[in-house]
């Protein structure tokens, strides 16, 4: 008890504030400055406001596929040249695709910022979208696929979870998309994706790291300015209705030995307070050793090799999941009754204060190491930007997890997490005889 | 015409004009870079601390290495990684709920290894989670509770990666390419884990958490002179020893290139790894150049490999090659999963990029662009906290000179195209390399044969093994009749057959269902009666009956009789051995050779059943039955093993039987002409 006093009056965190300057090109391209001169690095980064919920349903892997796509070259770098100049000048650059947004950078040493704003807008202009690309990437997914997903251990875990979670919004299927869709797509298909959703006016382009912020300014406009604006997209809604029954299902790995349990809910748009209340709920469950579930599932009861839950938080709905391995003899309706059992006591009682204040203070670390790296800055500023529409987030999203009540911890308990809202699935080894 | 043409004129105008208003630009002035040096200290006992103060944020890491050479453990591999999982589980002051729960509640994180610890955390609480890290670390609480737990996770956890393609072709790698018997190459099973004890823990503890080379790197918002001396207080009384020098065999490259093959049915892609072993110091002088003949072979997305497999041919998502670069043993590999069909292509590319890097000198630009890399990352990372600690650190731990950071930028641009075929040719063996594959036999050994390089198989433990069966012919003159006939002679005879009045078996079995183990019956009599119960203790969950009247099935209450085709059928099988009626019927099939669980079978062909028998030994190891379910065709198959001998009778006391999941029946219990009376059938 001493020592939750003591830290009650230690108070709020003091992280450092990440300054930002923020204004729109008349194309509608947003652009973000960020100046930290503590290391010679710049990072260049677009945010494309286009993920795999923005595909048409018979032509699913689209968004992902760009990623892959718009490495091939423009009309100025030649194909096969974008690694060569990003690696021959010192930089390192990649890109990554979710189902709400795709984001590119390059990161260099700072004397080649201009090199860098070059190549981005380069890829937002004119990229190059021929057979030649399209064929080989369509190889190369495919054996992502393969190497990700059906070659390895639980590897197709969230295809699984997503397909029987999610009846019309288009989280029912995974980034990669089908590779039956992608056979069939044409080359025209592809580049009116491009032409429709790659647009100045459909990303925000962020510039963090050792910069000056006019020549920054200059550069900007002299190589995003004239790209023209595109059309004006509207994004789609799609209403799930809430799920009342219970939903069973199982799949078969022939990659693994041991089957795991997993229970999905359907949660709100990460943009929503009760979001947050759940990222809450989530570390209180499984984060660390000291968790309710780790604790007396694993460690006590020994009845599970691994627990684990986690918010797989998104722009429209999201998924609280909450997965175990079992041990020797236990069967996955053991380990579902404890897990139930600890859920049911988060919707009845009020966690300890002293649970409380331990929440608190692993998210006040959290927000200090969210910010702790250049990378890191350059993508919350991006993503606070133009998911959750509020950029200040970066600074202050800390104070609405501080804000969340004892009390609101059991509401939204209550009102999210009831067994008949969910999914319960049984991932389990194939019984396709693979003898090894 | 004419028209035309001016309109493609001026396209191809506007095009041209574009580019050229859009010039890749040039770089700016270099940036200056600075080399920092950490604030140092040295204990008593041989601790090195290093510093470096960083108050750009309220928060502090630390990282306690000790620098042991590496050593094998034989026979008890996993006693370090046991050693790693129970260290930090509270220690001899606090004990282990509530050392974690005060880790967690501070919101910090500290992880504990072997080979030392590190920790992150609020610089408000950092006085207090450096404390607890040194606490757990020099003062570890072993329990033989904490042990048996511990290792029973292990043990389990092993399952997890038994089938992953991924997991076994690097275990295989490191076993070939080492040897078993070296620090590299050994890995953990079942068996050498069951053989460490607690005491092999605390004796590992002893021997090797020692304060000889070991270093503690502190990193954030902290006060030099205030943190040392609660390093000093904390550290200072860790008890000055070295650890132990143990030898082990030196690895040996192969004489000659060779394929060395792991069957994984389950594989989708082939993982192919091409290795052999080298001793490259970060402080020898080719060092620069090796690693950059590295990296123009394998290292990123314009090199030799990742522009032919991937960028060319689209065979795989990336394909690489990586030079180690240790005080100790390394290894040179290069690297890709490819889809199964083609395995044996991608092998002839790689060997075929390995020789033109030891062939062909590097063209001038790619050497230019390396450098640009190497140096690019240099100056991206030379002015960072963590870097300046983790290049100090290097200067201790790799014997590197003092001035070698300040000379990173020289030395990097000194290299020649000259000094990297040089480097390729002395670390890259191509004539003296194990192509390591693990892949579906079936499908890409017939392939990799005619590429006419020497394949050797192995288990998925390294072990050498025959070539696996990928279709076989049966062999002339054996039938049906034979192998049936020669089942019953290997289960103990006709005539042993013809004394077995009845066979009562008792077993039980788990599902994932049901909270307890569930027993298992089998009667049955040689006259065609025959009764099997599935139970949960007292209640029964399945019981099937065939007698003199019919045949039925009670499941969770409901009886369902059985008629027409499926009891002629289920009555003919309700004997204890079949097999002596189907050597006497005609119309039963030997279908061919087939692999069961790994070894050959023959499959005899009856109706919708398959039963096999084992070529050698010629028990019967499975059967499966082909059936109609709600408009389905399903297979049911029943694996047997563990035969035993009772009263001369051979009977599996291991029946597998799949049945959408797999019951496991272990017999505890087999009677012959005992224990079945005929109120049993009813």
């Amino acid at each position: 008890m001493a020592l939750s006093a003591a830290l009650l009056l230690g108070g709020i965190a003091s992280a450092q504030k990440v300054d930002f300057e923020e204004y729109t090109l008349d194309n509608g391209l947003h652009v973000i400055l960020h100046n930290d001169s503590s290391a010679p690095v710049v990072v260049t980064s677009v945010m494309y406001h286009v993920g795999a919920k923005d595909e048409n349903p018979e032509r699913t892997g689209f968004a992902h596929f760009f990623e892959h796509l718009l490495f091939e070259g423009t009309e100025n770098i030649k194909r096969g040249e974008w690694f060569k100049i990003v690696s021959s000048n010192g930089g390192v650059n990649n890109a990554n695709t979710s189902d709400d947004r795709t984001y590119y950078y390059e990161v260099f040493p700072s004397n080649n910022l201009e090199l860098g704003l070059w190549m981005e807008s380069e890829r937002m202009l004119h990229p190059v979208i021929n057979q030649i690309g399209v064929d080989t990437q369509n190889e190369v997914v495919k054996e992502e696929k393969r190497m990700r997903m059906d070659n390895q251990p639980y590897g197709n875990f969230l295809t699984a979870v997503k397909e029987n979670m999610f009846k019309n919004h288009p989280y029912r299927w995974m980034p990669i998309g089908s590779m039956a869709h992608l056979d069939a797509a044409t080359l025209e298909e592809f580049q009116a994706f491009n032409k429709k959703f790659y647009t100045p006016n459909n990303a925000v382009l962020v510039v963090a790291g050792q910069i000056d912020i006019a020549q920054t300014k200059e550069w900007v406009q002299k190589y995003f300015g004239a790209i023209k604006r595109g059309e004006e997209l509207k994004k789609q809604t799609f209403v799930e209705e809430p799920i009342t029954q219970t939903i069973k299902a199982t799949y078969q790995d022939p990659n693994i030995q041991i089957p795991a349990i997993v229970t999905s809910y359907r949660t709100p748009s990460m943009k929503t307070r009760d979001a947050r209340v759940l990222d809450l709920i989530s570390s209180y469950l499984s984060g660390g050793k000291s968790s309710k579930l780790y604790k007396k599932i694993v460690d006590e009861k020994k009845m599970a090799l691994e627990i684990g839950a986690f918010g797989f938080n998104q722009e429209d709905y999201g998924m609280y999941i909450i997965y175990g391995l079992p041990m020797g003899n236990f069967t996955l309706a053991d380990l579902q009754k404890e897990i139930d059992e600890e859920v049911v006591k988060i919707q009845t009682e009020l966690i300890s204060e002293k649970d409380y204040q331990k929440l608190q203070n692993t998210f006040e670390n959290r927000f200090v190491n969210a910010n702790s790296n250049l990378e890191g800055i350059a993508e919350n500023l991006a993503t606070y930007h133009l998911l959750y529409g509020d950029i200040n987030l970066i600074n202050n999203e800390i104070e609405l997890y501080h804000s969340i009540t004892r009390e609101e911890i059991r509401e939204v308990a209550k009102k999210y997490l009831n067994p008949n809202q969910r999914l319960i699935l049984d991932y389990v080894p194939s019984t396709e005889k693979a003898q090894n | 015409m004419k028209k035309t043409s001016i309109v493609v004129f001026i396209l191809f105008l506007t095009g041209f004009m574009q580019a050229q208003d859009r010039p890749q630009p040039k770089p700016g002035k270099a940036p200056v870079v600075n080399i920092k040096k950490p604030q140092t200290f040295v204990l008593a006992n041989g601790l090195k601390v290093m510093i470096v103060e960083d108050h750009k944020l309220p928060r502090v890491t630390y990282n306690l290495t000790l620098d042991n050479a590496p050593y094998a453990e034989g026979k008890i591999k996993g006693v370090d990684d046991l050693t790693s999982s129970l260290i930090g589980n509270g220690s001899k002051k606090i004990a282990k709920d509530p050392f974690n729960e005060e880790i967690e509640f501070l919101g910090a994180d500290v992880n504990f290894s072997s080979s030392g610890a590190s920790a992150n955390s609020l610089s408000k609480y950092a006085n207090r989670i450096l404390e607890l890290m040194a606490d757990g670390a020099l003062n570890p609480n072993f329990t033989q509770v904490e042990f048996d737990k511990e290792k029973a996770k292990m043990l389990e956890g092993l399952k997890t990666q038994e089938k992953s393609v991924t997991t076994i072709s690097n275990r295989v790698t490191d076993a070939l390419a080492f040897g078993k018997k070296h620090p590299s190459g050994e890995f953990v099973t079942e068996e050498t884990l069951k053989n460490v004890s607690l005491a092999d823990v605390q004796a590992n503890y002893q021997n090797y958490f020692v304060p000889e080379n070991a270093y503690l790197v502190i990193i954030g918002d902290v006060k030099y002179k205030k943190i040392k001396s609660v390093v000093e207080k904390l550290f200072g009384k860790w008890e000055k020893r070295s650890a132990p020098k143990l030898t082990y065999p030196a690895p040996e490259n192969v004489a000659f290139t060779q394929i060395n093959f792991v069957d994984m049915p389950n594989a989708v892609q082939s993982e192919i790894l091409l290795v052999n072993t080298v001793k490259l110091k970060m402080s020898d002088p080719d060092f620069f150049p090796a690693v950059i003949a590295a990296y123009i072979l394998g290292g990123g997305s314009e090199s030799y490999l990742f522009m032919n497999l991937r960028e060319k041919h689209a065979w795989t998502y990336g394909a690489y090659a990586e030079i180690g670069s240790s005080k100790y043993d390394s290894k040179l590999k290069s690297t890709a999963a490819v889809r199964n069909m083609v395995t044996d292509s991608a092998v002839v590319e790689f060997i075929k990029e390995i020789k033109k890097i030891r062939t062909e000198k590097v063209s001038e630009e790619a050497l230019t662009n390396v450098k640009a890399r190497y140096i690019g990352r240099f100056v991206m990372q030379v002015e960072k906290p963590q870097s300046v600690a983790r290049y100090a650190l290097n200067i201790e731990t790799e014997d590197l000179p003092e001035d070698f950071y300040e000379n990173y930028i020289k030395n990097i641009n000194a290299v020649t195209p000259e000094q990297v075929q040089l480097a390729a040719n002395k670390y890259f063996l191509v004539d003296n390399t194990r192509i390591v594959i693990a892949g579906k036999g079936a499908e890409v050994i017939p392939g990799l044969e005619s590429l006419k390089i020497p394949i050797f198989y192995f288990d998925k433990y390294g072990n050498p093994v025959e070539k696996p069966v990928l279709k076989k012919e049966v062999p002339a003159g054996v039938t049906a009749k034979i192998v049936l006939d020669n089942y019953i002679k290997a289960i103990g005879g006709e005539k042993a057959i013809a004394t077995v009045k009845t066979i009562s078996m008792l077993g039980s079995t788990t599902i994932p269902q049901a909270p307890s183990p569930l027993t298992f019956t089998n009667k049955m009599d040689s006259k065609g009666k025959l009764m099997v119960e599935i139970a949960m203790g007292p209640m029964s969950l399945m019981k099937q009956v065939v007698n003199e009247k019919g045949a039925y099935v009670v499941q969770q209450g409901q009886r369902k009789n059985i008629e027409g085709n499926d009891l002629a059928e289920m009555k003919a099988s309700a004997i204890p051995f079949e097999e002596v009626q189907l050597a006497k019927k005609t119309g039963i099939v030997l279908t061919g050779i087939e692999s069961i669980n790994g070894s050959e079978a023959y499959a005899v062909q009856n109706g919708k059943t398959t039963k096999y028998y084992d070529t050698k030994s010629g028990l019967k190891v499975a059967e499966s039955k082909t059936m109609e379910q709600a408009g389905k065709t399903m297979t049911q198959t029943t694996n047997y093993g563990d035969y035993r001998a009772v009263k001369g009778v051979k009977i599996p006391f291991n029946i597998i039987q799949n049945v959408g999941f797999e019951l496991d029946i272990k017999m505890s219990d087999v009677k012959i002409n005992e224990g079945v009376t005929d109120a049993d059938f009813q």
